[in-house]
């Protein structure tokens, strides 16, 4: 389970779900956004990432206030970063931290 | 005076595409010493007569990250490779991810090389209705901006008088440009991107689309874990079986031109050693080689096509999934499928591999893909196993690629839970566009590679040829006494019934042959050696041609021709290659390849370590004799356990 500080980030159902991303400004890890969710990769998101990988994501395009947006969830979790799109596994999306943007209530 | 220009960019940016445009044929691999990265250097010139060698370098994402591709790209730019620190830069950009790529821009501008960027792809930019402005941009670079379209050559003649005057006025960036000092991606790294593109650009970014579009779509598909699985075994097996039937009538000619070429000789050469020498040994060995290069030109061109597509990046991730259970990085895609074009390169190419296991792991692997010496063989004895059937045959092709691979990880798995177990590093990839492959630059790539090809394996094959003509010319055997009664009984019948004579003299002939072959060096060689080879139904004359094929695998088709007489039956009819070695017999008259003894070389040669360079190269690599050694002794075994359960299993 994934969280952030003493928020959980792992819900019931779905509408629980967006219910809690929709009143709450979380921090959650890339891996657990849905197919096309949006989200901003915010300071410091990541730090939990040894120094190559974090270095080598950034020289990618998926850095620090990026704004991504989830082609496809699970391995690979694809993103796109402005017209980049990069495939990650899921180990290191899990260690992505970043803030979902433009959620509403289904 | 030539000027040397450093080609630099992000991966996907067309740079090599714009590296073919401006070169063309006038190109060559290179490989510096000390380095593991292939990359290009041609020759192109300007419409004013400017002469320039383009130094292609491999795409990287940063000049800081410490990768091979980083370190190479900061030598070449320093002058610690080549012929010193080159006369100016060439920076390309994506024109539709700009925000990414200025970023890399500043950072290799701050080199202070006299510098021109090319904003690529410009044409694709416009039809989603963003606008370069070159003026604007060269103002706030600080160096000469052209925007270009590599595919159609847009600007590409400005380009090359840009860089002529860059590089002869020895100016780098202008000094009052401030860039920004931290690594790309960095926060202030990314607001000086998008600041600058808003300058430069005539309208904003595009949006990112919020609803799931076709580039979605059919990322999902190639990328699932069963149906991309599945579309990564059609497309190979389609790419496989076209390349039989496409190549089948350039090899035609091929066979032809050298079956005139060796009649041509025959009528204008008198008899004696030096004919016997230039048909049978020279000409026979070059066409045993050159005969298959259409079939690896066809391999490489529609590699070239899928890799361009934008299909093989999402292949890798559709077996990393495969590849991880046998504990083999994602990384390991790459070298491993360009060690199906040479296992050098291939082994090189894994230092790109960060964790020392996986890359020990890899380069011990690697040598099981079947490399494009393999081909010749490959497509000799398929010929042979489905004469007339080029489906079953093109299957037969396929399946000798995927025992290779299964061997591949298998012997990774079993190493990475064994002497090489360890945790894994995982595999990070950008995902190019989609988008219709360049015949062009794919054309470029597969003539390269021919090329490559010839010049590596063309002396050693045509060495090996002669010498092998030579172990099967001599010593001359005597006239058995069998021959000699055929013949007389031909001359009591010559008169009164012509054809049966004829019939007599041909089995005489025959028999010569074989006494010949038996009785020659390379036949007593065969002889000593046949006993160990026999169980998996070789006799003298196929023990001579694997033992030859452990110096290069391709030399086995050409030990092959020759020993057989290729290009001529026994009654001297002309026949193609494949035909002759279809026709030929063994010192018993039983035919040289039957179907079991066809099948359990075939399997030999997939699993074989066969290739003395890549042994050498492997020490390089690892830095010891006993890698080499233990994977020559491993493969050897492996490729004659199986080849002997093929043989017991077709018989």
């Amino acid at each position: 389970m994934g969280t952030n500080g003493d928020l959980p980030v792992d819900c019931e159902t779905e509408s629980q779900y967006y219910w809690t991303m929709a009143s709450t400004p979380l921090r959650i890890p890339l891996s657990q956004l849905p197919r096309g969710q949006r989200a901003t990769v915010e300071c410091s998101a990541l730090d939990a990432l040894p120094r190559e990988h974090r270095c080598l994501l950034a020289a990618m395009g998926l850095g620090e206030s990026c704004e991504v947006r989830v082609c496809r969830p699970g391995t690979p979790c694809i993103v796109q970063i402005d017209r980049t799109r990069l495939g990650l596994p899921k180990g290191i999306a899990d260690l992505i931290m970043v803030t979902p943007i433009e959620l509403t209530a289904p | 005076m030539t000027l040397r220009i450093a080609l630099l960019g992000n991966p996907n940016t067309g740079k090599s595409t714009l590296f073919n445009r401006l070169c063309g044929l006038r190109s060559k691999t290179a490989n510096h010493p000390g380095s593991t990265v292939e990359h290009q250097v041609g020759r192109c010139t300007s419409a004013t007569g400017d002469e320039f060698d383009l130094i292609d370098l491999p795409g990287i994402y940063s000049l800081m990250l410490e990768m091979p591709e980083s370190k190479l790209c900061v030598d070449c730019l320093e002058g610690r490779i080549g012929d010193g620190r080159p006369d100016g830069a060439l920076i390309v950009l994506d024109a539709n991810n700009l925000l990414r790529n200025l970023q890399f821009a500043a950072s290799a501008l701050r080199r202070g090389l006299p510098t021109v960027i090319a904003i690529n792809m410009v044409d694709l930019a416009q039809r989603r209705g963003l606008i370069i402005d070159e003026e604007a941009a060269s103002k706030l670079l600080g160096v000469t901006v052209i925007a270009v379209s590599a595919r159609t050559g847009v600007g590409v003649n400005r380009l090359l008088d840009a860089l002529a005057a860059a590089a002869k006025a020895q100016s780098p960036a202008h000094p009052a440009i401030s860039l920004p000092t931290s690594e790309p991606g960095s926060v202030a790294s990314c607001a000086w991107a998008a600041e600058t593109f808003a300058q430069m650009a005539a309208h904003p970014p595009l949006k990112i689309d919020d609803e799931m579009t076709v580039h979605d779509r059919l990322d999902a598909a190639f990328i699932h874990p069963v149906i991309g699985i599945v579309v990564f075994a059609i497309i190979m097996s389609l790419l496989f079986a076209s390349i039989y039937w496409l190549a089948a009538f350039p090899m035609d000619a091929v066979d032809s031109i050298f079956g005139w070429l060796g009649s041509a000789l025959h009528s204008m050469l008198p008899s004696g050693v030096l004919r016997d020498l230039a048909i049978d040994g020279v000409v026979g060995g070059v066409a045993a080689t050159v005969v298959f290069v259409p079939q690896i030109v066809l391999l490489f061109f529609l590699l070239a096509l899928l890799e361009d597509s934008g299909y093989l990046a999402r292949a890798a991730f559709a077996v990393d999934r495969l590849m991880r259970r046998f504990g083999l990085p994602g990384q390991a895609f790459m070298p491993l499928l360009s060690s199906h074009a040479c296992a050098l390169p291939g082994i090189m190419a894994t230092r790109l591999i960060p964790d020392p296991r996986e890359r020990l792991t890899t380069i011990l692997v690697a040598p099981f893909m079947s490399c494009s010496a393999r081909v010749p063989v490959y497509a000799l004895l398929t010929g042979l196993l489905f004469a007339g059937r080029p489906l079953a045959a093109g299957i037969a092709f396929t399946a000798c690629y995927v025992l290779g691979a299964v061997a591949a990880l298998g012997t990774a798995a079993i190493l990475r839970r064994s002497i090489l177990r360890g945790p894994s590093a995982p595999m990070m990839l950008e995902l190019p566009d989609y988008r219709l492959p360049s015949l062009r630059s794919a054309a470029l790539v597969a003539l390269d590679r021919a090329l490559v090809f010839l010049k590596s394996a063309g002396s050693v094959i045509l060495a090996i040829a002669v010498v092998m003509w030579w172990l099967s010319a001599y010593p001359h055997s005597t006239p058995s006494i069998e021959s000699s009664d055929l013949r007389t009984q031909a001359e009591v019948i010559a008169s009164t019934n012509p054809i049966d004579s004829e019939s007599l003299i041909a089995q005489a002939d025959a028999l010569d042959e074989r006494a010949q072959q038996s009785g020659s060096f390379a036949g007593q060689l065969g002889a000593i050696c046949q006993p160990a080879f026999a169980p998996l139904g070789l006799d003298q004359q196929l023990t001579v041609a694997v033992l030859t094929s452990f110096l290069a695998r391709e030399v086995f088709t050409t030990t092959v021709f020759v020993l057989a007489g290729a290009g001529q039956s026994a009654d001297g009819e002309d026949l193609g290659t494949l035909e002759s070695v279809r026709r030929a017999t063994r010192s018993d008259g039983q035919p040289l390849f039957n179907i079991p003894t066809a099948a359990s070389l075939l399997v030999f040669f997939v699993l074989a370590m066969q290739c003395l360079p890549t042994l050498v190269v492997v020490r390089r690599e690892t830095g010891s004799w006993k890698w080499p050694l233990g994977q020559f002794v491993y493969m050897s075994a492996v490729a004659y356990g199986a080849a002997w359960v093929a043989y017991r299993v077709m018989s």
